[in-house]
């Protein structure tokens, strides 16, 4: 290459460079064929956001802030951190984002020494787990039964099961399916308030319960 | 008891003794469903319905148009935009043996993921796997789009 074709050739270059400097800005590389766009969001309840890293053979992405995205495929690291806009992650995402099931609830009612009663306040709640429950197209409730340490283990196992099971009994006479529901027991070996064995703790003889 | 009934009762009875005797535990169940969306189930594709339970191994498929929302055992949420599939590969929630775990098979279109229980105890044992990256969650929400060759 001779000195004048050379000097055309980088006067073709910057204007291309020009060009192209001027035109409108990409804010960021539109996804192709091949490759997986990932986007990290806010919790659409708490607002909360999480992390994620995106990772592959070539590289890894940290994915830390609100709508922190990259692009990434198969023998490439994965491309640098962009965050992408509200409109296009609805554009995207706007009808996954819409099927998703509600979060479950969760609510605890609290039983009587060495009884599978619930207290008088407990009683009053059962209404409000109804009212979670009615409120969804396809509920699916858990109801998990735990004790205080007073006490054998073996016996606390039995009286978590049948608190679960007064719990299940109750919401099946509000209208729930008895197929809906699922009874856990966790005796003594979950306890809400830590204690020595042999501690009678109100707070710790109660049923967990989860609305989905 | 007429003879239609006893024939039906019998079915019944047939059709469900190899579900019976397998004894899959359950993972989640269909909580939202729109347009075209089924289950992939040992190659089978079944209609997705509001109710129904998901098992390990079983995949998610829509259509055009399609929508499908899913809550796991563990509060794990996940639902798909239209022309999507996902597999469930793995899922595990049994914390009293220390048996908990997700992972997630994307193999094309939009899914989003909100992290469940799994997510607090054990967030190295979930994955999402896309065909050009893995992902790895620490919470809560994420999107994915994957568009295959």
């Amino acid at each position: 290459m001779n000195s004048r074709r050379r000097i055309a050739a980088l006067m073709a270059m910057s204007v291309a460079g020009l060009v192209w400097s001027c035109g409108p800005q990409q804010i960021r590389t539109p996804q192709r064929q091949g490759q997986d766009l990932v986007v990290l969001l806010p919790d659409t309840a708490s607002g909360e956001v999480g992390r994620a890293t995106v990772s592959n053979p070539s590289g890894a992405v940290d994915l830390a802030a609100a709508r922190d995205s990259t692009i990434a495929s198969a023998g490439q690291p994965p491309t640098p951190v962009s965050t992408m806009s509200e409109a296009e992650i609805d554009r995207l995402f706007g009808d996954a984002l819409a099927a998703l099931p509600s979060p479950a609830q969760y609510f605890t009612l609290y039983f009587r020494f060495d009884s599978e009663v619930l207290t008088e306040e407990s009683r009053a709640l059962v209404a409000d787990i109804l009212s979670a429950i009615r409120a969804r197209p396809v509920p699916d409730v858990v109801a998990v039964g735990h004790t205080d340490t007073m006490g054998v283990s073996a016996m606390n196992f039995e009286l978590g099961l049948k608190r679960a099971n007064t719990v299940r009994d109750l919401l099946v006479e509000g209208g729930l399916d008895t197929s809906a529901v699922e009874v856990v027991s966790h005796g003594e070996s979950d306890l809400l308030v830590r204690t020595a064995d042999e501690v009678a703790e109100p707070r710790n003889r109660r049923v967990e319960i989860a609305v989905r | 008891m007429n003879l239609r009934s006893w024939v039906a009762a019998l079915l019944f009875v047939l059709m469900a003794e190899p579900a019976f005797s397998q004894q899959p535990v359950d993972v989640g169940r269909i909580k939202v469903v729109t347009g075209s969306a089924f289950i992939v189930r040992a190659g089978a594709l079944v209609p997705a319905q509001a109710g129904q339970a998901v098992f390990q191994a079983d995949g998610l498929r829509t259509g055009p148009g399609g929508r499908v929302g899913i809550t796991l055992r563990d509060d794990t949420r996940l639902s798909l935009g239209p022309n999507s599939e996902v597999r469930l590969d793995r899922f595990a929630y049994a914390p009293a043996e220390s048996q908990v775990g997700f992972v997630l098979r994307i193999v094309r279109g939009v899914v989003a993921y909100v992290s469940g229980r799994i997510a607090k105890l054990s967030p190295d044992s979930i994955r999402l796997e896309a065909p050009g990256a893995i992902v790895g969650v620490r919470g809560t929400t994420l999107a994915v789009r994957v568009l295959p060759e």
